[in-house]
């Protein structure tokens, strides 16, 4: 715990002895005293080097699913969302769910980039840009369903407040609609702030590319960005405020998905406790997926060994066992509620949800997410990064049921049970779900083969001598040298 | 003096300025502080990462961005409550359950201000960003410096712009020498065939 929260004021430092001294020491941002250079050399090396085999196998068993979910989507345009098993009673069902699923995973990369900057917690650095990264590609997995799950969806205009001769106009007093807003504003500003949070990487590139093809490429993405003082100016006045706006856009986003749910009056989902829920799951279950999608890269570079430590991973363990617990404790929440509201409805809709033929949805979701992220308290297990990485993936295999058990099994049972019944997905549910599965991964193979996947520019300034020994005088007691 | 030090771009345009590269985060300040001092205003410091303290000794007006941003979002308020306040109450009503449409129903309508705020604000921020900081430029007398664009990512380079009223070659050239730097050169613009015919100088 010492080691996570503790300062240290220069006054104290100087009386303490030095075990102690050590013992609360920040855990360094890169291992083995690297510099700047080294910083360079690693990240770009990625990029630079000769495309590795295992990148081009990985690509094609991932681009071949995502063109099977491509297929699926256009097959269901062409014919109906009759080929969804989404029916009475059950009309929301694998395409909400797995649009909740994808944009609460992007929740947690906003959080870890945007909200850990602006505290300054500087551990987060080497991580951003791949949680930044995860955000984008979850939010265009995210925003696959909603525009197709209508149905006609040449009628997609319908949504947004296009003046016409049909008399069409939405209605904003719709939780749904604020969804189309919030969802557009969430892929607009999160794609910006990764982007432009890369210019000056982006321009690294430029500089080292050795072919023409790439020069160009690089120059154009960099848009002439040479790292003048003014440039720099503008540019962290500019992150900042990406960091501000982002961080309070992921709350209300979430805020809205959940009153997609929380504003109806089917018992299950009327519920003010939702936005919360929906925003611990969220980062919960994205801070699962940024542990399994770090894992296995650093094993395949060997050089991000250094510059994502075992520390950081530690603290984004921490990160998961802190919200797994937060929605533990909602789950339990919940179901005091429906027992103490003396609701006959929201009682009946969870006595439905755990001893119906469709229990093992609820008992699946609940076995996981209330066991497996409490078994990062022990230091060991979150040390050892194999057992992280099946946990990780555990999580959001738990997180999809929440989903689930949530939209569609809170469906399933209404007020009458003559209209109650049951789902079950097909052939093209599934398929168009592994689809996006592997656009996600289709799209972050091309981020880590294209782009510096570590905010050099940051790094470098937060490294230990980096800093002329005279700036910041009042608060940099000598830690740069 | 000039014909002493190596010239990037083409040397029968017009000199752009002196370039010289630094080692040390602190060789660059003492140089800008030096600068200054001696009555120096049209110089640039280029660096690989945000120097802490840098701006102050160029005595860099604080970024009007955080303003620019604000005008944005204020803007933002208002085209949103508009969109959908106008339409909604007054040109075409669309009643649901007989409920209000009027002030008292206004808090149905902030989540999507807030949505749109938010993101025409994060428009505002990187457009900002990107023209305050002069670019998009696709071409720069500064890329025909090879060193430069080679060790961009490593050094720290101070130009002394040659439209500064002060600006002389020979002073210029032995005051940076004085201050420490290394790599000296005279850049030039670059020649107008060059560009249009988009090749890429040496």
């Amino acid at each position: 715990m010492s080691a996570l929260s503790n300062t240290t004021t220069p006054g104290v430092a100087a009386e303490a002895c030095a075990p102690d001294l050590s013992a609360i020491a920040r855990p360094p941002q890169v291992l083995n005293n690297r510099g700047p250079l080294w910083v360079t050399d690693a990240v770009c090396s990625i990029v630079e080097g000769k495309t590795p085999l295992w990148w081009y196998a990985a690509i094609s068993v991932s681009g071949a699913f995502a063109a099977m979910g491509g297929a699926c989507i256009l097959y269901m345009i062409v014919t109906g969302v009759g080929v969804w098993g989404s029916n009475s009673p059950c009309f929301w069902a694998w395409d909400i769910t797995n649009f909740i699923f994808w944009v609460s995973m992007a929740h947690a990369g906003s959080l870890i980039s945007a909200l850990l900057f602006l505290t300054r917690q500087k551990w987060s650095l080497s991580i951003s840009r791949a949680a930044e990264a995860m955000t984008v590609f979850a939010i265009i997995c995210a925003g696959v369903y909603p525009a197709i799950h209508i149905g006609r969806v040449w009628f997609v205009w319908f949504l947004f407040p296009v003046p016409n001769s049909y008399g069409m106009w939405p209605n904003f007093s719709s939780p749904l609609l604020w969804d189309v807003f919030a969802v557009t504003s969430y892929l607009t500003v999160s794609s910006l702030f990764w982007f432009a949070g890369m210019v000056p990487d982006l321009a690294v590139l430029r500089d080292r590319a050795t072919t023409k093809m790439r020069k160009f490429a690089y120059g154009i993405v960099s848009l002439g960005w040479l790292g003048t003082a003014r440039q720099w100016r503008h540019y962290e006045m500019m992150y900042v405020l990406l960091a501000g706006i982002t961080s309070v856009l992921v709350v209300t986003v979430t805020t809205i998905v959940a009153s997609d749910c929380a504003t109806s009056v089917v018992p299950g989902w009327r519920a003010t406790i939702f936005p919360f829920y929906f925003m611990v799951g969220a980062v919960y279950s994205g801070s699962a997926a940024i542990l399994t999608l770090l894992i296995p890269l650093r094993l395949i570079y060997p050089q991000l060994k250094e510059l994502i430590t075992p520390s950081q991973l530690d603290k984004v363990c921490k990160l998961l066992l802190m919200m797994g617990s937060c929605v533990a404790y909602v789950y339990v929440f919940e179901l005091f509620n429906a027992w103490y509201s003396a609701n006959p409805f929201e009682r009946g809709a969870f006595w439905e949800r755990f001893t119906s033929a469709n229990a093992w949805y609820a008992i699946t979701c609940l076995s996981i997410n209330l066991t497996v992220p409490q078994l990062f308290w022990f230091k060991a297990v979150r040390r050892c990064l194999p057992v992280v990485f099946v946990l990780a993936i555990l999580c959001n295999v738990g997180m999809w049921f929440e989903r689930f058990m949530i939209v569609t099994t809170t469906l399933m049972r209404d007020f009458l049970p003559s209209s109650w019944g049951n789902f079950y997905p097909t052939i093209v549910d599934i398929l168009t779900a592994t689809g996006t599965l592997g656009i996600f991964f289709t799209l972050f193979l091309l981020f880590i083969r294209f782009v510096p996947i570590m905010s050099m520019n940051e790094l470098k300034a937060a490294l230990p001598g980096t800093q002329p020994a005279h700036s910041t005088d009042d608060h940099s007691t000598g830690e740069g040298h | 003096m000039s014909h002493h030090l190596p010239v990037a771009g083409s040397k029968d345009e017009a000199l752009y300025a002196i370039g010289s590269r630094f080692d040390t985060p602190d060789q660059l300040i003492a140089a800008v502080t030096r600068l200054r001092a001696e009555g120096y205003s049209s110089y640039e410091c280029f660096t690989p990462y945000p120097i802490h303290g840098l701006p102050e000794v160029m005595r860099l007006p604080k970024s009007v961005l955080s303003f620019l941003v604000l005008g944005g979002g204020v803007s933002a308020i208002l085209i949103a409550l508009s969109m959908e306040l106008i339409p909604s109450t007054l040109i075409y009503p669309l009643i649901v359950d007989g409920k209000p449409l009027n002030l008292s129903a206004l808090p149905q309508y902030i989540p999507i201000v807030v949505a749109l705020t938010l993101m025409i604000s994060a428009i505002t921020a990187v457009t900002g960003m990107i023209l305050l900081g002069g670019m998009p430029r696709w071409n720069n007398p500064m890329f025909a410096w090879k060193l430069f664009s080679k060790e961009a990512s490593r050094g720290f380079f101070l130009t002394v712009e040659a439209r500064d009223k002060k600006f002389n070659t020979a002073s210029v050239t032995e005051l940076l020498h004085t201050l420490g730097a290394t790599d000296l050169i005279a850049i030039h613009e670059e020649a107008e065939e060059a560009e249009s015919t988009g090749e890429v100088s040496k």
